[in-house]
Order: C-alpha cells, then structure tokens, then sequence
C-alpha cells in the first residue's frame, strides 16, 4: 500500500460546487430578491419626496433631478451598516457552522479537503456572494435612479457635476470599497462560524459586533479606539460623492478592512487546523 | 488509484506480518475531564470485515472519528492504509469511504444534489464521471427512484441509504460504516448484509460498528469489543468464538456440592441459571464427568456449550462491570 499518494479533487471543481451549493439554498434566493428592494424603495421614497411640494422642496429635487447615478451609492452606503453585514454573516455561517450541524463538514473533510484548502473554498465562496449581492445592489440602483431621475450624470458633494463615464466609474469604486468592507465583517464570521455548530450564533455575534463597534464609535471619550473600528470607517466612505477625490480615508478604511480580512481568515484557520468534527 | 490487486501483491512481499488496513496504537482521547477512549490498540488486517462492538458510550463512535482523522488523538497513533494520520490523510482517505455518526446531508437540496456535491470533492473522481458515479450509487442502495426528491423529505431509512450510497460513490479500499443498519427496516437491514457482503468479495477491508449482534455475527470475520473506552477483546470472528465455546453445562441438583468437588479438582466452573458452567481449560468432559460421578454427585445433564457471540458480548462487558481482576474460583465464592 506504500503506492497511495496524495490526491486532491480539482479546485475548480470545488469552487464551482461551493458556488452552485450556495445559489441553491432558498435564502440565497430570497436575501437577494430582498436586497434589489432597497433601491428600488429608497428610489420610490425619494422620488415622492421631490415630486410633493413638502419641505424637502426645490432643493433636493435639484440635487436627485438629473441625477439618477446618485441613487447606487446613496442605496449602498443605506445598506452598509446592517444589511450587508448580514447577508455576509449568513454565508459565513452557513459555510462552516451550518455544514456542521448538518454533519457535512465531516463528509468534505473525510472526502478529503485539506483544512486550509476547505477554508479557502469557504472563503472563495463567501466573497464572490457579497461582491454579487453589492453589485447587484448598485445595477439596480443605477436602473432605478435612471428611470426615475434620468440618468446623464452625478452630483457631487463638492457642487460640480461628473459626466456620465465619470460617474459610473465612482459607482464601480464604491461597489469595490464597499464590498471590501463586508469582507472585514464577514472574515470575522468566518472565524466564529468555525468555532460553533450553531448558524444562529455567528449571525447575532457578528451583528451585535458591528452594533456594539457602531455605537462605541459615537462617544468622544473613546476616540482613541476609532482607529480600529471598521465600523467607523465607513462615514469616511462618503467621499466617494466629492470632486476631485480624496483618497486618505478611502485608504485608510480600506487598509483596515484589510487587516480585519487578514485577523478573521488567519483565527479560522487556526481553529479549523485542530478542530474535533 | 491502484487497484486491490497490486495491493495485494504488495501485501504479499510484506512478508510474516498481515498487512492491516487500519491500525491504532495507544489511542486516547480526553474531552474536558472525561477519557472517552483509552489505549486502543486496534487492528483491522486487510479483507477483513471487522465488527465493531460496544454498549453506547463504549467509545467505537470516537474510535471511528480518530481513525478517520476528524479527531486528532490526545495521545497515540492511527495509521490507515499504511499511512500515519495526520499527514498521510491526502494520500489515504480518498480510498476509504465512511459513513459515521448518522448521514449528513442539505434539506434543501435533492438526494442526488446531496451525492453530486459530495463527489465533486472526491479526489478519485475524474470530474466526466460524477454524473455516472452518482446514478451508480443512488441504484445500489435503491434510492434511484427517489433521487429527484428533497433530502428534507426523507425517511430514516433513506437518508441512512443516501449515507451508504456516498461511502460507495468510489471504489474503496477501505469502508467505515457507524451504525449502518439504524432506522432501516428488515429488509434495509438485509440490503447492508448484501453491500457488505459485495464489498468483501470486492476485497474491501470494511470496519462496521453496530449494537445488533445479529448483525455482526452474521456479516463480520474479525470482531473487536469495545467497553468504557477500550477494546476488551479482538480477533478472527471463529477464532474468539471457539476459545469460548470450550465450556460445559452440568444439570445437577447438587451443585454447590459439585463445584466444590471441581474446585478440589483444580477445574473452574460457575453456577448459571442453567445449570453448572464447566470451564474447559485443561481438561476434557470425560475427566470432569468422572470426577463428579466418582465423588457420588448425581449428573442429569451434561452438554457442551456453544457461545454465541451475544453470550461472548455479555460475558466481556459484564465482567468488567464487576472487577476486571475477579478469577472464575472468586466468582463461584461470590456466588456461593
């Protein structure tokens, strides 16, 4: 028997399975369906707010009118503090916990996956869902936004106006600073989800994570703490809208989200390398 | 993949040693304070069909597990197809097939959904084949007919089958079944007998754990029994059962008598509810025949024994319920 040598299955193949595996679950399907709401109703709600003649008046009806682009972002950034965080977190915790009490993360492993290599699968199939669901957020945003405010161009924070090829590359930069800040969250769900059986536990952890980080962020007596929140990165993100582009916060709030991917991914294999399954 | 052949080849150069397809050595695992297994010293030689045998809570599940490499040993070795786990893993566990503690499937997908993502990470797989290997297993364990239906909506017994059948999505070298035959009914139980059967002409090593002796004696060559985390005994099925077959019963209304007569006689026996069980160990049934006769004890009955592997099982467990240290001499005492 000394002739066995090690084999593994084609890595495509996995991923390709880990994708179809995850598009297949019913709340895929339906998180989804939830999400294109988003724009769609934040699109409804503005374009009653400009249409009455109610306080918001002339003033945001110059701002949207002509400005359907803006409706992405706006709709992305409406998303960002919970219900990306979420989705996120219900693939993380579908990929390692819920395997787990369905008693197939033993099967993969006995197949066998490499622990790391089912980590990177899990990882792979976590990412390419939240970068789907932001980029699906933004589509239907910016069809919306067209529709209902035509679509030539995007206001900026900072008074001028950018031209349409302009504007939709600012849209592509938000989808990536934005997706890359779900991964920071949903890296740290990976974590806990391969630490429990319980799907339901790495979701309300990871929540209240990001609840808990969201308000520490409001006192001024724990400034120094800002720093390390992701949470309060994401008011930075706002910059996105100005003209010409400030890149500091972007970075920074990139390069934290960063180290979050980093610290996340490197707990869950520490844990996944000696777990008991 | 090699095929049994050449393996077998290989096991004839080994030489003196039967080459084992599984082997534990010093195994223990400690949870928290509690020893589920200690010093496991398991042997599973090739072709073998070895039943695995144990009260609830005797260990074989965790057994299982450590030798699959899903728990890593607190203490101790596992060396599965003669590779040591846990870097040998890649290179052995693509030829062992398992099914352990219960089937672990999605509700939401289909039974041949469930076997379709199970073969994509099967490394002996070429990925044109999935389709055909899943058809194939789906058809031996007779789900084929219900293989569009959601797992949700399975019975017991098919999602017991749906388990068997990704253990057999590829040909194995070794197959590792936990309770196979749970929820089926007589005649699921009696298709398992058949797969294991297959699978041992088909010379795959196959370790299958189940509380239904029945079972293990009708389908296993080599038994091991586990009790509170050990293995109290192992070997060939016929083997273990001879040794113990050496035993004859003696019907007499005197028997309080007659084993004090045998115990002058230096012959171990035991009262039993049917009557005195003569131990024969040095000694035949003519001598201890006479030997009662002649010290004027009135014999109404005598027999030999044959142990079933039930009474084997009793007699391992129980035994150490009482004291692992206890003679047969001490134990008629006791009973006296």
């Amino acid at each position: 028997m000394g002739t066995l040598v090690a084999s593994r299955a084609p890595l495509g193949r996995q991923l390709r399975s880990e994708l179809r595996w995850i598009v297949r679950r019913p709340r895929t399907v339906i998180g989804l369906s939830a999400l294109c709401l988003v724009p769609v109703l934040a699109g409804i709600g503005l374009w009653f707010a400009v249409d009455g003649d109610g306080a918001a008046g002339p003033g945001l009806a110059a701002i949207v009118s002509g400005n359907g682009l803006v409706l992405p972002i706006f709709t992305l950034f409406l998303a960002l503090p919970l219900l990306l965080p979420l989705v996120g977190a219900i693939w993380a915790a579908d990929g390692l916990a819920g395997e787990s009490q369905h008693g197939t993360l033993r099967g993969l492993l006995i197949s066998p996956v490499g622990r790391l290599r089912l980590l990177a699968i899990k990882s792979f199939g976590v990412a390419t869902m939240t970068l789907f669901a932001v980029t699906l957020i933004a589509f239907v945003g910016a069809i919306v936004g067209a529709v209902l405010f035509g679509g030539q161009g995007l206001l900026t924070l900072s008074g001028n106006t950018l031209p349409f090829l302009d504007a939709l590359g600012r849209i592509l930069l938000t989808i990536v600073l934005v997706t890359i800040q779900v991964w920071g969250v949903a890296a740290i769900a990976l974590a806990i989800s391969a630490c429990t059986e319980h799907p339901l536990v790495v979701m309300a952890a990871t929540m209240a994570g990001v609840i808990v980080s969201g308000v520490l962020g409001l006192f001024s007596a724990l400034d120094w703490l800002q720093p390390y929140l992701i949470t309060s990165g994401w008011n930075g993100l706002i910059d996105v809208m100005r003209d010409p582009l400030p890149t500091e916060q972007l970075w920074n709030s990139t390069a934290l989200a960063g180290c979050y991917i980093l610290i996340g991914l490197s707990l869950a294999a520490m844990r996944l390398a000696t777990k008991d399954s | 993949m090699t095929t049994s052949t050449s393996a077998r080849a290989e096991s004839a150069d080994a030489g003196d040693a039967p080459v084992l397809a599984a082997r534990t050595r010093g195994l223990r695992k400690v949870y928290g304070h509690t020893v589920a297994v200690d010093r496991v010293d398991l042997e599973v030689p090739q072709g073998a069909v070895l039943g695995m045998l144990g009260p609830n809570g005797s260990g074989k599940t965790t057994t299982i597990r450590m030798l699959l490499g899903l728990v890593r040993p607190t203490e101790g070795e596992v060396e599965l197809l003669g590779k040591a786990l846990p870097d040998g893993a890649a290179a052995a566990l693509p030829h062992v097939g398992a099914l352990v503690e219960g089937p672990g499937f999605h509700p939401f997908l289909s039974g041949r959904e469930n076997l379709r993502r199970v073969a994509a990470f099967e490394p002996l797989l070429a990925t044109g084949s999935i389709k055909q290997a899943v058809e194939d297993a789906l058809e031996r364990v007779g789900l084929a007919s219900a293989a569009h239906r959601r797992y949700r909506g399975y019975s017991l017994g098919m999602k017991q089958r749906l388990g068997l059948a990704a253990a057999l999505l590829v040909e194995r070298k070794l197959i590792v079944l936990d309770e196979p035959t749970n929820g089926l009914d007589p005649a699921g139980t009696r298709e398992v007998r058949n797969v294991i059967a297959d699978l041992r002409n088909g010379s795959t090593t196959v370790v299958v754990s189940s509380h239904l002796l029945s079972e293990i004696e009708a389908t296993c060559t080599h038994v091991a029994v586990l009790h509170r985390g050990t293995v109290v005994a192992q070997g060939g099925l016929t083997e273990l059962l001879q040794a113990e077959s050496s035993a004859l019963l003696v019907v007499t209304p005197e028997w309080l008598e007659a084993l004090n007569v045998l115990r002058d006689g230096r012959i171990s026996a035991r009262a039993t509810d049917d009557g005195l069980r003569v131990e024969l160990i040095g000694t035949t049934p003519p001598a201890v025949l006479e030997t009662l006769v002649k010290a004027g004890i009135p014999v109404w009955e005598a027999r030999r024994q044959r142990t079933g592997l039930e009474e084997l099982f009793a007699r391992l467990t129980e035994a150490e319920e009482t004291d692992e240290g206890l003679s047969a001499v001490d134990t008629i005492e006791e009973k006296a």
